[in-house]
């Protein structure tokens, strides 16, 4: 690292340009940022779609509320992870935190035999977000406890979660949960938005004040900076990082409660990839794999490009299975082209 | 600093020992830091010197021997201790965050909360931060595109200063710095080094341990060389020579040099 300093020192020449880089107008840099670009994209897909479908169905206020309600979910699952990938972690076993998460709650409100929506709504919600949480800490506990890599430890989790969700459920979805949950929360709307979209988007601009604005987002970041500064800053590394993973668990806990709510049943076969899904997302829209570089406004419109794609595809009659396709081309092609345009990234280094 | 003598040391090691098993790091060390002063430490690879500053900075604590303030006997167990005594230090690394601004990694784990309610949400107060940040950095003449840059868009010798500024920010007796000029080329050195006399000048003690002998003789006040974990030479600048640093530093003996020639 210091030989690496050094030729750059020596070498002035190619050393400044960064410095004034950020200095440059806020506009510029807004309009320079990943989140924009891929937001363009969304945008040129929603209309390049509201144009091939059959009357522009595409572009019609039911579908958008389909487009707020399909996104709900996977925008919580992904604001989570673009937290914890700026604190220089990962968690793999968001999909399966929401599938126990929803099992749990489902069984209890059944059990319960909760008639009335306030019973089932505010145990499904307690529930739901306390297992989350659960699973987070856990998965927590195991990085700073024990001292095993996030990415092996949310592997583990991954299954065991997915695993006690498949046993407590006894092999097959739950049914038979009060219809008032999907007619008063699930598929309901306000103000023509679906009360799940709602509340996920409140998650998320909550989420980014928490970030911006706070001093633990200023810390997630110094975490997933640099870890050993953070430690020598005086932070306690190890509570944040139990804290975080426990938020980001309760956000897979409430996105859970939507998915009961929506569907009045579980989805024991549905979840697998949702937290691949999540980390898809947050990555193109240029939250860094590496820590230390989070878009919040990139999970949106990374979310966006997903489900755009996923409904977009149906509504013109392909085959979803595209979206899989199209999903990781822009994948590997965000990530790429955000290497060459950053300082310090692939091209930067090819050329020292 | 003609009257750091006459003054208390604001740090002090008293016959300070270390060993790692059977390895001896530190033998009977004994040195004052005052306040104003700047000291070079210098010594070969495995001399003890990152003994000694570990013990320092409270990162490792002596066997034998103890640490002495003005205020009496210390015992520091982590770096924190030592910041509560009054010394920062500033290690190779420099333990910069590269994603945060400089603000940021001013304040980080000390962060300034906003005056009003807002505080209770714990939400931060950059323009204050980045008020007090400019005003330190204007203290040590330190020339930054902006404290709103991230650390990462910044030059190495930049990088160097605003580890620098940060622990004089921090520090109300004294600075330690590790290798300050190792990772840097001439000009930011020479920059370096006017801002580690600029720290000493405000009146903190700086012990500076590096390789770069005849940079640091050119700024310190006194020299000390560590060999085999003892002090080989201790001596005020005025009163050595390069070839005698780097001699204690070698081993190199006079009666040696005479059979030389």
């Amino acid at each position: 690292m210091n030989e690496a300093t050094q030729t750059v020192e020596t070498a002035p020449a190619p050393s400044n340009p960064p410095a004034n880089a950020l200095a440059i107008h806020p506009l510029r840099r807004i309009l320079n940022s990943t989140a924009t670009w891929v937001f363009g994209i969304d945008i040129i897909l929603m209309l390049v779609f509201g144009v091939i479908s059959p009357d522009g169905a595409f572009l019609t206020s039911q579908s958008f509320q389909a487009l707020g309600l399909d996104a709900a979910e996977a925008l919580l699952l992904a604001t989570g992870i673009a937290l914890l990938l700026g604190a220089g972690e990962i968690d793999l076993s968001l999909g399966s935190n929401l599938l126990l998460s929803s099992v749990v709650g489902a069984k209890l409100i059944v059990s319960f035999g909760a008639g009335s929506t306030g019973t089932a709504t505010i145990l499904g919600v307690l529930v739901c977000l306390a297992v989350g949480a659960t699973v987070g800490v856990v998965n927590g506990l195991i990085v700073t406890r024990l001292r095993v890599a996030s990415l092996i430890a949310t592997l583990a989790t991954l299954g065991i979660a997915s695993g006690i969700a498949n046993i407590v459920a006894g092999g097959s979805d739950i049914t038979g949960l009060p219809q008032v949950l999907q007619t008063d929360f699930g598929i309901k709307t306000e103000l023509g938005i679906p009360l799940p979209a709602f509340v996920a988007f409140a998650v998320w601009l909550i989420t980014i004040l928490l970030f911006k604005s706070t001093r633990y987002g200023m810390r997630l970041l110094a975490l997933g900076s640099n870890r050993g500064a953070a430690q020598r800053s005086g932070l306690r590394v190890d509570l944040h990082l139990v804290l975080l993973f426990g938020l980001v668990g309760t956000f897979a806990g409430l996105a859970g409660f939507i998915d009961l709510t929506r569907f009045a049943t579980t989805n024991l076969a549905g979840h697998t990839n949702d937290g691949l899904a999540a980390i898809t997302a947050a990555v193109i829209g240029g939250t860094s794999l590496f820590g230390g570089r989070v878009s919040l406004a990139g999970v949106l419109s990374g979310t966006m490009l997903a489900v755009i794609l996923q409904d977009g595809l149906i509504v013109i009659g392909l085959s979803p299975f595209y979206q899989l396709i199209a999903i990781g081309v822009v994948l590997v092609a965000a990530v790429s082209l955000d290497q060459h345009r950053r300082p310090g990234g692939l091209r930067s280094r090819l050329l020292r | 600093m003609s009257s750091a003598a006459q003054q208390a040391p604001v740090l002090a090691a008293r016959n300070i020992g270390k060993s790692y098993g059977h390895v001896r790091a530190l033998h009977n060390v004994s040195l004052e830091l005052y306040s104003g002063e700047i000291v070079a430490l210098f010594g070969d690879n495995g001399a003890g010197k990152s003994t000694l500053t570990k013990c320092l900075c409270g990162v490792e604590q002596p066997d034998e021997g103890y640490l002495e303030t003005p205020q009496g006997q210390v015992t520091l167990r982590s770096i924190r201790d030592a910041e509560s005594i009054g010394f920062t230090t500033v290690h190779q690394d420099l333990a910069l965050a590269p994603d945060l601004s400089v603000l940021e990694n001013m304040f980080l784990g000390r962060e300034i909360l906003a005056s009003d309610w807002r505080r209770h949400l714990a939400i931060v107060s950059r323009r204050e931060m980045a008020k007090q940040t400019q005003a330190a950095l204007e203290d040590l003449s330190i020339n930054l595109p902006s404290v709103r840059v991230a650390v990462s868009d910044l030059s190495g010798g930049q990088k160097q200063a605003l580890a620098v500024a940060r622990a004089a920010m921090w520090s109300s007796a004294g600075i330690l710095m590790d290798e300050p000029t190792a990772a840097l080329g001439t000009r930011q050195s020479d920059i370096v080094c006017d801002l580690i006399c600029s720290t000493a000048e405000r009146g903190l003690a700086v012990m500076v341990i590096s390789h770069d002998i005849l940079r640091i003789l050119n700024i310190a006040h006194r020299v000390i060389v560590l060999r085999h974990g003892q002090i080989a030479l201790e001596k005020r600048i005025s009163e050595t020579s390069q070839r005698e640093v780097i001699d204690a530093m070698v081993g190199y003996d006079e009666r040696v040099r005479e059979l030389e020639t």
